[in-house]
């Protein structure tokens, strides 16, 4: 869940409203001039936008709509590589493993988010700079590094999980096949609960006191304020949250790529998500084409789910 | 690198930046004459034993007027990934690259690579070891010259042996091989591991090698994939069905994870077939170990036969878009049929040319990186056991002209077998349909048997 992807998709996801604006303003200021002024001030953003960003996009879309084969070279296909991608088995079984991962694994973490959030704003915990400081930690670690840690965690013949076996005298594998996703959610709930934390901590922190004040004069007790006053300001962050971890979950790759070598069997294949399979793609099967229309296929997916949570949020806000 | 897309748009962004300032002009020099040969020449590559800098030192010292910039380019896959995005975008290759052998192929097929038979490079067929000249070849004209080989050897650890009773240096067949790992396997360690992941696709092309198989031939634009059928191919498979039903081999552990460093070191993984190029890995892998390794000739298929097959090894080639290639050409003779060569080896790399091979210095063991190799093994002399090897017979072998792909996809459809989910066999056979499937999307003719 890198930041600049997560500002760039929210962007994307917010741009109905802010395409819609300007064209409302335009009737108030069509009595000026076109005034270029603002162009000086636009054009190193502006130029760099459009390196950085949309020349890549439209490149990325251009070549999506070829084929390079080592026998044949280059020829344009149309959409040829779109329909190979719909009734491709092995793209859709790693859109079906990430869409199992975000269904259980967001839930949880936000859960756990929240209720952190919660017990640190609640102020009857002690020592909540330690506290705070230490559950946002992982989220700066890299997660290459934190899921080495975990790998060597999880080894059931020489990691922590292996001692455990040893002591208690149990065969657990948290690797096996059938609980590796869950084990994979799990490092990802350890590096994002605390990032996610903070969203909410800090959406609780901007409610007056004097709401609590009111409240507690009114004779509310700590769950009412709670249930009437907290939980309803943090609805805004949990949009926010839910469109990032959906996004972050979607695009699943340097757990499951580090994990690989240390899963026994094989078990994480190389389109083991779609992050995953563009890259293989691309770089071992000599297929850039088609991993550029994967790409896109799986950006618009993204956006759509992303905008899906957004409609449904904004609508029960106006509630 | 969690969004591919990003990855992929920074990269198309770079090539279409390429892209712009190319001028799109190919190397129009097929002067074959080297004497003259002068410039600067840019050489993209890895340098395992550290040892590059000196060697280019030398090199220029010996040629004048010719400069190396030598660019540490990673790994053998990063290598070759860099190298394909520069041959897509028609500018920014290097002079030299080095290869995997197997790859060669991949950038011969495309053009990628200049034909070296035309700086006579075709004349020193029979100064190389066998097994590595094999692989540089494409249409019978060599597209690279070897830098060093991996003959396959048989590395155990003695003690293991001696503990299950078994006289290691007794083992001639691979019958042998298995009687010897059902007794290892009655006090508890393996007698190796293969988990049929991507890793083990290496000694795996190795050993239905050795075994005479033929799984893939390739003629132009037609690949005959045949991974059931073949008479070597069916020899490897019943074999390792049988280690599987077994439970003779350890199938839970990948070759260069973690465990798999540390099984070797405590003696769970008693022996290991794998490449002359793995003393060094086991000298730094498995420490508490020293002196109870040895290394012997790898068993065969059938007994008397003294049949090798390779695992590794890697080359250097002249890239088409070279402008400069007598200079290139001069630099990859340097230091793969010249003086750079005994550099390379007396810094730890496996020569592939015979003349090294068979000289005393590699086999004497007096010389410093002998000494601390043989300690090791328990004072045996190493490089002699090797350097037999290299020097045995092999077969031709065929790879697919995409091997790298063919490497990752291995994973994805045998390590089924080896979890027991499917046959060894019905997994061969995905595996050959998934390889038949891509050869067709890659634009081969492609018949599958």
């Amino acid at each position: 869940m890198s930041e600049q992807m997560v500002d760039r998709s929210a962007v994307a996801a917010q741009q109905p409203s802010t395409t819609a604006s300007p064209r409302k303003e335009a009737g108030y200021v069509h009595r000026h001039r076109a005034d270029w002024r603002g162009w000086k001030f636009m054009w190193p953003f502006a130029l760099v936008f459009v390196f950085v960003f949309v020349v890549p996009i439209v490149y990325a879309v251009w070549i999506s709509f070829f084929q390079n084969r080592m026998i044949g070279g280059t020829s344009f296909v149309g959409l040829q590589n779109y329909s190979r991608l719909f009734v491709d088995a092995q793209f859709w079984s790693s859109v079906g493993r990430v869409a199992l991962f975000t269904v259980v694994q967001v839930p949880i973490m936000l859960f756990l988010a929240g209720v952190m959030a919660l017990a640190l704003d609640s102020l009857k915990l002690h020592g909540t700079k330690f506290f705070r400081i230490s559950t946002f930690l992982p989220y700066a670690v890299p997660a290459v590094v934190s899921t080495m840690i975990w790998g060597f965690v999880y080894g059931s013949k020489y990691g922590l999980v292996g001692s455990l076996n040893d002591v208690f005298g149990t065969n657990i594998d948290v690797l096996k096949p059938s609980v590796l996703l869950a084990a994979i959610g799990n490092i990802n709930t350890w590096e994002f609960t605390g990032y996610n934390m903070l969203i909410f901590y800090s959406s609780l922190s901007t409610i007056p006191h004097a709401l609590y004040e009111a409240a507690s004069i009114d004779g509310a007790s700590e769950w009412q304020t709670i249930r009437r006053i907290k939980i309803p300001e943090l609805r805004g962050s949990l949009a926010i949250t839910v469109i990032f971890s959906i996004i972050g979950s979607f695009q699943l790759f340097n757990e499951p790529s580090v994990l690989q070598n240390m899963v026994p069997g094989n078990a994480i294949t190389t389109y083991y998500t779609p992050n995953m399979y563009a890259y293989n793609l691309s770089f071992a099967g000599g297929q850039s084409n088609y991993a550029a229309a994967l790409a896109i296929v799986m950006a618009v997916m993204t956006m759509a789910i992303a905008y899906m949570v957004q409609l449904k949020s904004m609508k029960e806000q106006m509630k | 690198m969690r969004n591919s897309k990003k990855t992929l748009a920074a990269i198309v962004a770079a090539a279409s930046l390429v892209g712009f300032a190319a001028c799109g002009s190919s190397a129009d020099s097929t002067d074959a004459s080297t004497e003259n040969a002068t410039g600067q020449i840019v050489f993209w590559g890895w340098d395992s034993g550290n040892s590059m800098k000196d060697i280019i030192k030398q090199f220029e010292k010996a040629n004048p007027g010719i400069t190396v910039k030598f660019n540490n380019t990673g790994t053998a896959n990063d290598t070759s990934t860099a190298l394909s995005n520069a041959i897509a975008a028609g500018n920014g290759a290097p002079d030299v690259v080095m290869l995997e052998d197997p790859t060669v192929t991949q950038f011969a097929v495309t053009g990628g690579l200049v034909d070296l038979s035309k700086f006579g490079a075709d004349s020193y067929k029979s100064d190389f070891a066998q097994g590595p000249w094999n692989k540089v070849q494409y249409d019978s004209k060599p597209y690279a010259l070897p830098i060093d080989s991996g003959p396959e050897m048989f590395f155990y650890n003695k003690a293991v042996f001696d503990k299950a009773g078994v006289d290691a240096a007794q083992i001639k067949t691979w019958d042998d091989y298995y009687a010897a790992a059902k007794k290892i396997r009655a006090t508890g360690s393996y007698i190796t591991n293969v988990s049929g992941g991507a890793n083990d696709y290496q000694p795996f092309t190795a050993q239905a090698w050795q075994a005479g198989a033929q799984p893939w031939k390739v003629n132009g634009d037609n690949i005959t994939i045949n991974m059931t059928k073949d008479a070597g191919m069916q020899k490897y498979i019943a074999f390792q069905q049988k280690l599987i039903d077994e439970d003779l081999i350890d199938t839970k552990t990948t070759n260069w994870s973690d465990d798999w460093n540390r099984e070797l070191n405590d003696g769970t993984l008693a022996s290991l077939t794998i490449g002359a190029w793995m003393p060094v890995n086991l000298i730094s892998g498995a420490p508490d170990q020293a002196g109870n390794w040895r290394v012997a000739q790898l068993p065969q298929w059938k007994s008397g036969e003294e049949v090798s097959a390779e695992d590794g090894g890697s080359a250097l080639s002249i890239v088409s878009q070279s402008k400069n290639q007598a200079a290139a050409y001069k630099f990859i003779d340097y230091l793969t049929h010249g003086d750079g060569a005994q550099i390379m080896a007396d810094t730890g790399t496996f020569p592939s040319l015979k003349s090294i091979l068979s000289s005393k210095e590699f086999v004497d063991p007096t010389t410093a990186s002998n000494k601390k190799t043989n300690d090791y093994f328990g004072g045996q002399n190493v490089n002699k056991v090797l350097s037999e090897a290299a020097q045995r017979p092999v077969t031709a072998f065929q790879y697919l002209p995409y091997n790298p792909y063919a490497q990752n996809a291995y994973g994805d459809e045998i390590a089924k077998a080896y979890t027991k989910e499917i046959s060894l066999e019905q997994a061969m056979q995905n595996y050959a349909k998934n390889l038949a499937e891509h050869g067709k999307q890659q634009g081969y003719t492609v018949t599958l048997k």
